[in-house]
């Protein structure tokens, strides 16, 4: 499926608690993160790649279906709002 | 009028099939005539999310209001992990699922299976609703 592999790209997150006139909006570039991850997960691949080989699970099945999952965040959304706070996530 | 919608409204008349298993067996072989069945199906048509709406109303706490959106394709790749789990594994998830009393076989878990579960989601909504929560769930 197309562009399935891609986590979340960026996120949108504002808070807003009881009594402030303006809340708190941010736009956080999660491509960042993905982007200094990224050496940490190559360093990791042939640790990943042993312990896939002992316990006898498809390494790159694995990999894959371990971004897809990520992938899949893509569009959440969560909400929470009371008294004390209005808190709202968007994963793009 | 077709034999199949004939005979299903045929055992709807005789008594042997209630009008919701008859409005569902028409509405399966118009899917199927229309060649819409869930291998069919086109991107637009897939269920999306999966919402979740919670209202309460906390006498101390105040009002709640709580709203997810979570993506079906979260639940589409957590399908295909289940798919890289090893053999002897899956035996063992099937075994304390036993033990629990649950007869249910994860090697059944197909992203066939799981994409016509999907699409029965479409219709269900639930609905809890009492004197200080209202909770619904459904798909989108």
């Amino acid at each position: 499926m197309k562009g399935e592999i891609l986590p979340p790209m960026t996120a949108t997150v504002h808070v807003k608690p009881a009594g402030w006139r303006h809340g708190i909006r941010l736009w956080l570039p999660l491509f960042l993160f993905w982007l200094l991850l990224l050496p940490l997960a190559v360093l990791a691949l042939p640790f990943l790649f042993i312990a896939a080989v002992i316990f006898g699970v498809r390494f790159w099945a694995s990999i894959r279906a371990a971004l897809a999952i990520l992938a899949a965040f893509q569009g959440t959304k969560v909400e929470v709002e009371n008294a004390k706070s209005r808190i709202f996530v968007n994963l793009h | 009028m077709n034999d199949n919608r004939r005979q299903v409204l045929e055992m709807l008349a005789n008594g042997k099939i209630s009008a919701e298993e008859a409005e569902r067996l028409i509405a399966a072989l118009e899917r199927t005539a229309n060649g819409t069945g869930a291998t069919a199906m086109t991107e637009t048509d897939k269920v999306k999310y999966l919402r979740v709406l919670v209202d309460t109303k906390d006498p101390v706490e105040g009002p709640t209001k709580v709203n997810v959106r979570v993506p079906m394709q979260l639940l589409r790749a957590g399908v295909r992990l289940t798919g890289v789990i090893p053999a002897s594994a899956r035996e063992e998830v099937n075994n304390a699922l036993r033990k629990e009393g649950i007869a249910f076989d994860i090697n059944n878990v197909t992203p066939q299976n799981l994409e016509e579960l999907i699409e029965q989601l479409r219709e269900l909504t639930v609905d809890v609703d009492n004197e200080n929560t209202k909770v619904r769930v459904f798909c989108e």
